[in-house]
């Protein structure tokens, strides 16, 4: 009983996690079918630049944190810019950004290398202690992980369902010549789906490495997952997203508990093969159907 | 009456693939035109290109004598276009009630939103009942009618339809003529795709027949009547 709660805890923090960086990812390609290959090296950057200022410029950690969000959201608005909007109107727009997106991550992680180092570093913000509740394990870094993750959740879908701006991304998700035909400016929706999307990564690159330790490539497991994550969602559903990123969280501490860690991403793989032979969209996902 | 939308030399297309050649066409303040000719001939290709989607090669579109067709698709509906596309396009995962207030995202159409609301309910009741219903559920004839409530939401003083009875049963489509005729008759411009020559004849102030990428014949319901060799000829009717 202790220990499947325990499981559980630890499976959820996981979940949290990936659930932060799926669900921008999520947004990107909902709102404008484009798979930002680059959203690791954000996460990396967030987690470094949360470290630069609160180590090198001994900031108090809101403010670093709040620092590290913004220049990944303005990183994404200009990735935006420099490299979607030329290639927007092209053919083949997804597989051009695809591979563009791919020479940014390189560019970006380089930047970090060359900064930072390659050896790994500490992140700063961490909260000490934890917490015995009935018989299960608690360390409050975990908890908070959790908290933030459950309160940027409620806020993203509070925005999205209930804001003019969340309907505008929504609609454009759904029909981009239709919510053009209304008004949406969409350029400015991908700009800001891009700026969301590299806050959150932010995010993400800092409460990860607050559990292990920085590094220059740390973002390519967690955009590997997040792309694992958002196939069994269904591409683009934000809140399938999050609802398989908690589930895989799960699965992983479950997998890593009975089978050991080395098994846990080839059954991982094995479960999405097996979910995609069930639901070829995805869980969440819908049919596309080509409209002549 | 004045002209309210001109098309002046108007080259446009997708890509090398020119749709549009050299077309022009004036559109009166007040009045129905309606938009006949074989599929595959420009006809939708024309709406896009005043909306703003399709980009122009050549030519230039007035709206009351500004030049709008350098303009991006949203200011122009700002300018007073709205477009019912073919297909609906409507956004599968909202429900009715989303897919209209979308119609009223704009600022100056968002202030009016409580009260066109209500015009969109009286003139198309069954979507009062279907509010809460979301979009990809609804039948064919529910879908063409969230399309054109959801464009009498934004402040449109030209609604352009495409083909809206397309794919549809006859009785549905006497319901969605009813419609434009009552529109038409509120003193909008409106200009109207179809298929059907018959129907667009019963219903046009004015009469436009694309062949080619451009104006093959132009003149009124009555006239059009009077020359079976052009429907014979354009539309094998």
């Amino acid at each position: 009983m202790d220990v499947s709660l325990q499981i559980l805890a630890s499976g959820l923090t996981l979940g949290a996690m990936y659930a932060i960086s799926t669900a921008g990812l999520a947004l990107v390609f909902g709102a404008m079918k484009m798979l930002n290959m680059s959203h690791g090296a954000i996460l990396a950057l967030g987690g470094y630049l949360s470290y630069f200022a609160l180590t090198g410029l001994g900031l108090p950690a809101p403010v670093g944190i709040t620092f590290a969000v913004l220049v990944c959201a303005a990183v994404g608005v200009v990735i935006y810019h420099i490299v979607a909007r030329p290639m927007l109107q092209s053919d083949n727009f997804e597989t051009r950004i695809f591979i563009a997106t791919i020479g940014v991550g390189v560019i970006l992680e380089s930047i970090i290398l060359e900064a930072f180092g390659p050896q790994p570093k500490p992140q700063p913000v961490s909260v000490p202690g934890s917490l015995m509740w009935g018989g299960v394990y608690l360390p409050y870094q975990n908890l908070m992980i959790l908290g933030v993750a459950v309160l940027i959740m409620a806020a993203l879908g509070f925005a999205l369902q209930k804001t003019r701006i969340g309907r505008a991304i929504r609609a454009t998700a759904q029909n981009r010549d239709a919510a053009q035909l209304m008004g949406v400016r969409i350029g400015g929706v991908y700009a800001l789906v891009l700026a969301i999307s590299g806050g959150l990564a932010a995010v993400s690159g800092i409460t990860i490495s607050s559990l292990s330790s920085l590094l220059p490539n740390m973002g390519a497991d967690p955009m590997l997952k997040a792309f694992i994550i958002c196939v069994v969602a269904g591409l683009g559903s934000v809140p399938g997203s999050v609802i398989a990123a908690l589930f895989i969280g799960v699965f992983e501490a479950v997998v890593q508990y009975i089978f050991g860690v080395r098994f846990s991403f080839a059954l991982l793989l094995i479960l999405v093969i097996l979910v995609l032979i069930w639901r070829p969209h995805g869980v969440f996902g819908r049919v596309q159907g080509v409209r002549l | 009456m004045s002209v309210e939308l001109s098309i002046q030399n108007l080259t446009a297309g997708y890509g090398a693939q020119i749709v549009l050649r050299n077309l022009s066409l004036d559109v009166e303040s007040g009045t129905l035109t309606a938009l006949i000719g074989p599929n595959g001939h420009g006809k939708s290709t024309l709406l896009r290109a005043i909306s703003g989607l399709v980009t122009i090669a050549a030519g230039q579109i007035l709206l009351a004598g500004t030049r709008i067709d350098r303009y991006r698709p949203d200011a122009i509906v700002a300018r007073g276009i709205v477009h019912v596309p073919q297909g609906d396009l409507l956004f599968p995962d909202m429900t009715v009630l989303e897919n209209l207030r979308m119609g009223s995202y704009l600022p100056a159409a968002a202030r009016l939103e409580r009260q066109r609301l209500e015009e969109v309910f009286t003139l198309l009741p069954k979507l009062r009942d279907r509010q809460q219903q979301t979009a990809s559920t609804l039948s064919g004839g529910e879908r063409r009618m969230v399309g054109i409530g959801r464009g009498l939401m934004t402040s449109g003083r030209i609604l352009m339809l495409d083909e809206p009875s397309l794919g549809l049963a006859p009785i549905i489509i006497d319901q969605i003529y009813e419609v434009v005729d009552t529109l038409r008759r509120s003193g909008r411009t409106v200009i109207l795709v179809e298929e059907n020559a018959v129907r667009a004849a019963d219903i046009a102030d004015e009469i436009h027949l694309l062949d080619h990428g451009g104006i093959a014949w132009g003149g009124t319901g009555a006239e059009l009547s009077g020359r079976p060799e052009l429907l014979e000829t354009y539309l094998g009717a």
